[in-house]
């Protein structure tokens, strides 16, 4: 429990204005984007590793549980406060320290946005390529605990693939290299890859204060699809013929009927309301080589049942597309006030088959369900359109999203794609792991955090489910 | 009298999994030679030798190919070679998914063999494909000339079983191409030379095959002129998927016969600049292969030129560009012709110019020095290899520390590498020594751990002691004597 003196102590640390400890401040510390919820004790605001290191020391020798948090965009719940603990927030750590052109990288603190990192990359003409679609508000930190994705990691990968090097505080305060130094961006460097392995570790081995990432060219120029199908089906099956023909896009995403519906009501994105399901696709590369592969997704689209096929090359065409695909979370709002989204993966050949049953769900437990997804990776997030002024709904709707896991799981998929499993899937972890796999994950975050004092309780099944609270779909919101 | 090990073995998964005794000199490791070969048929006998190996704590050696086996310092024990080539399905293919679930023991060649049925390829190269299996790769994380393009094997690895020290099996990550349940041990067991466990699984990422490949050859006068004009190449939005850049020695050791054939009557100091472009159009890899040799012989004076120490650009058919490609991957890696000492170096690719020019300079070890360097990743290899009264270094056939007496001393040999760290280190990078002579193994940091900090060795060590606390799985062989 957080007594005044350690507060006191963060005072002294970090400066009394950069520490929140009233309860009605705190209040915005209570929630991520998703439905967990949990007030922190206290929040701490460092502005430098140094004093991320003293506010974890201080926090280790007082047996105070902590947390990191970047913009609190989070879905599974690793940036909620565990219960009595605090949160780190790396609000102020915002800089972006280094752009190296030469060596295609660029060195930036936890709390600088995905998005401000990748327009900043652009004068240089390089790329930052995870974009979750949360990228305007989520952090880069936040990216490394969470292995956040996004679109375009269809054709690049996930944050993993693009961190080359980190500053990490441990539990006790220590400062620790992993990977590439800062100075210097290495591809590889000897020993165990432990920088490989700390991302996607949801803030359970530490906190990173300072990040190489590794930047890429920008396109020579970038064509994108809009696939207008009459039902979900058949946008499905374009899906699997455009991959198992051999061709690979930056982005392949589907939006459903009712997102698409949702979308048109907030804003003009160019989707016809009638249309069943759209699938947006993005080919980058050299100008007579997309041209060459997009005639060939082009006659997929048709062969495979589209009705209308309209083609962007117009930067604002696409810009427009793209605000269409970002906005589609918080217009659901103009459905249901509460939104529950479900993220789990399926072999791509899976994608029909699935998402049938995820409509039976649907109709099972009496709940509307909009879909849009990054199809290209068999990436689902099924979203569930509720309102929980209606007694039992959440409860209702949170038995759906088990249901739909377990059929990812069925299928040879998994529980998560991109946003963790922290509070939200931790008792989810049995369906894909069993007592030694996840013996060995354990053994892995003793060597990092041996007193488990960072994000204790989340991501391993403990038989305490945490309880969730809705929270509502606001225009605002981006997933 | 106790029974022999392979007696033990042979008693617990039966003798047609244990190797006789004349197949043991064909697994030594650092000079070592183990008292049994393992071959099991399966992985439910893998996980039975590592559970009696715990028991018994008999040190271990996981085997695939053994073409890397020279790598790492010398292990502190060896009792058994644990050889899984035996295990060696594909367990599941999926074309239309892009992934493939295959046994640890299978090599790379004959999995792309079996992936090309399917029009697809895992984008992993290694040296001799013919022999190198999944685990192995991924054990040493092998990359090849491609790795500008590919990435390395921690980027295609999305699931993951491994047999631990005692005997369990336990897995990470899955079988679909984006997943964040639970930690990635993807990482972590890749590149860990077999120290956490033995790999008896893996599931990887494949990509649609290329179905053009087509290779160039440029010469230019000096080493600086060509690495200046790869990386001005890789920069391009038409750059090619594999560059490397030869020295006069590297390139004058290979026997591929456009190579040859381009050297002829060139003066010492000259160096070649490879290209590898591939895709699915053959126009397009036409096109690129056009435009990355329009520029590479470019004799403009722009910041966007190579400049003019430009000799000759030679485009290879396909054949020849196939043949080019697999010899610059098996380089410092053949089974016959090893280097005495290789260094690997890790370096910024802003550094690469430099560290080329530091290396050309006259160094303690007055031999001739191969160069190979890829320059859009930032790897430089060193490769010193054919001095008279000198044998192949670390590997079985000559680990004798008499061979030796020749006209190189270990003296001058540890001095190099002094040398050749000191300009390293200063350029920001790593050098790791992936051939030297076992003489020096115990003198030397094979690994470089000098640029990880105390606590980052401290985690590794952890790591180490939790997943094997009877230091059994290659005990020493790995950075910072783990």
């Amino acid at each position: 429990m957080v007594q005044p003196q350690f507060i006191q102590e963060l005072h002294g640390i970090v400066g009394k204005e950069n520490v929140i400890s009233h309860p009605d401040d705190l209040l915005v510390y209570e929630y991520d984007g998703s439905i967990d919820r949990g007030m922190p004790q206290v929040v701490a605001l460092p502005a430098s590793a140094q004093e991320v290191s003293r506010v974890m020391a201080l926090a280790y020798q007082q047996g105070i549980p902590v947390a990191g948090r970047g913009s609190g965009t989070g879905l599974s719940g690793g940036s909620i406060s565990p219960p009595g603990g605090m949160q780190i927030s790396f609000a102020r750590m915002n800089r972006i320290l280094k752009v190296d052109a030469v060596n295609r990288s660029a060195v930036v603190q936890p709390g600088v946005m995905n998005l401000e990192l990748d327009n900043h990359v652009r004068k240089f003409g390089m790329r930052y390529a995870p974009d979750p679609s949360s990228q305007r508000a989520c952090t880069i930190g936040g990216n490394i605990a969470e292995n956040a994705g996004g679109p375009h990691c269809l054709a690049y990968g996930t944050t993993t693939n693009h961190v080359l090097g980190l500053e990490v505080v441990l539990e006790d305060g220590a400062v620790v290299r992993l990977g590439s130094h800062s100075e210097t961006p290495l591809r590889e460097t000897p020993g165990y890859d432990l920088r490989g392995v700390f991302v996607g570790s949801e803030g359970t081995f530490g906190v990173a204060t300072e990040i190489v990432v590794r930047l890429l060219p920008l396109p020579a120029s970038v064509k994108t699809f809009l696939g207008i199908f009459p039902d979900i089906d058949s946008a499905c099956t374009a899906v699997s013929a455009i991959i198992a023909q051999g061709m690979v896009p930056a982005a392949l995403e589907m939006m459903d009927a009712v997102t698409i519906r949702a979308i048109q009501k907030t804003t003009d994105a160019g989707f016809p309301e009638d249309a069943g399901a759209v699938l947006l696709i993005e080919l980058e590369g050299l100008p007579e080589e997309i041209n060459g592969v997009g005639d060939h997704v082009e006659a997929c689209l048709w062969e495979t049942g589209a009705v209308q096929v309209n083609v962007a090359l117009e930067e604002a065409h696409r810009a427009k597309l793209w605000a269409g695909r970002k906005s589609a979370f918080g217009a659901f709002g103009n459905i249901a006030p509460n939104l529950y989204l479900v993220d789990g993966v399926v072999p791509r050949t899976k994608l029909t088959q699935v998402l049938a049953e995820v409509a039976d769900i649907g109709r099972a437990f009496n709940i509307t369900i909009a879909n849009v997804f990054h199809a290209g990776d068999g990436n689902l997030h099924p979203c569930i359109l509720f309102d929980e002024r209606e007694p039992g709904t959440l409860e209702r709707v949170i038995e759906a999203a088990g249901e739909m896991l377990k059929i990812c799981v069925a299928a040879g998929g998994t529980l998560t794609g991109e946003h963790g499993i922290g509070l939200e899937k931790k008792e989810y972890m049995p369906l894909v792991f069993n007592e030694n796999d996840l013996t060995a994950m354990r053994k892995v975050r003793d060597c990092f955090a041996p007193a488990n004092r960072l994000n204790p309780g989340k991501i391993f099944p403990d038989g305490q489910p945490y309880q969730p609270q809705s929270h509502r779909a606001t225009p605002g919101m981006t997933v | 009298m106790t029974a022999s090990l392979t007696d033990q073995l042979a008693s617990l998964v039966g003798g047609a999994q244990m190797l006789p005794p004349e197949s043991l000199p064909g697994y030594l490791v650092g000079g070592l030679t183990p008292e049994a070969v393992a071959q099991p048929e399966t992985r439910e006998a893998i996980s039975q030798v590592m559970e009696w190996a715990s028991r018994t704590g008999a040190a271990v050696a996981p085997w695939g190919g053994g073409t890397q086996q020279g790598l790492g310092n010398v292990p502190a024990r060896l009792d058994l070679a644990l050889d899984v080539s035996r295990c060696n399905r594909v367990l599941d293919f999926q074309p239309e998914d892009l992934t493939v679930t295959v046994e640890a023991g299978i090599t790379l060649e004959a999995l792309q063999r079996q992936l090309s049925l399917g029009g697809k390829h895992l984008a992993v190269e290694a040296p001799q494909p013919a022999k190198a299996t999944v685990g192995g790769i991924l054990a040493v994380s092998a990359t090849g000339p491609r790795r500008f393009a590919y990435g390395t094997p921690r980027d295609w690895l999305i699931g993951i079983s491994v047999v631990a020290a005692d005997g369990s099996e336990s897995k990470a990550g899955g079988r679909v191409v984006k997943n964040v349940s639970g930690y990635d041990l993807n990482k972590l067991y890749t590149g860990s030379l077999g120290t956490l466990g033995v790999i008896v699984e893996a599931t990887f990422k494949v990509s649609p095959a290329p179905l053009y490949f087509r290779a160039l050859i440029a010469s230019f006068r000096s080493n600086e002129s060509a690495v200046n004009a790869a990386q001005i190449l890789a920069k391009q939005s038409y750059a090619p998927q594999g560059l490397l850049v030869l020295n006069h020695v590297a390139a004058g050791q290979m026997s591929h016969l456009q190579i040859k054939e381009v050297l002829r009557g060139a003066e010492v100091g000259q160096a070649l600049v490879a290209a590898f472009f591939e895709g699915r159009d053959e126009a397009m890899v036409q096109g690129r292969l056009s435009s990355g040799a329009n520029l590479l012989g470019s004799h403009g004076a722009g910041a966007d030129s190579p400049g003019a120490d430009f000799i000759d650009v030679v485009h290879l058919n396909p054949e020849d560009s196939s043949s080019l490609l697999a010899e610059a991957t098996d380089v410092g890696w053949e089974p016959e012709a090893a280097p005495y000492l290789a260094l690997k170096l890790n370096v910024p690719p802003s550094a690469v110019s430099g560290v080329v020019h530091a290396a050309s300079q006259p160094l303690p070890l007055g031999q001739t020095l191969g160069i190979v360097v890829d320059p859009g990743f930032g790897t430089v290899r060193l490769l010193w290899r054919g001095s008279p009264g000198l044998g192949p270094a670390s590997d079985q056939r000559a680990h004798n520390q008499a061979e030796f007496d020749g006209p190189v001393s270990l003296e001058s040999i540890e001095a190099t590498i002094d040398r050749v760290r000191e300009f390293t280190h200063e350029a920001g990078g790593t050098a790791v020594a992936e051939w030297c002579p076992l003489a020096l193994k115990h003198r030397i940091d094979i690994w470089d751990g000098a640029a990880h900090g105390e606590r980052e060795i401290q985690i590794m060590r952890r790591i180490k002691e939790q997943f094997d606390p009877a230091g059994i799985l290659n005990p020493g062989r790995f950075l910072g004597g783990i």
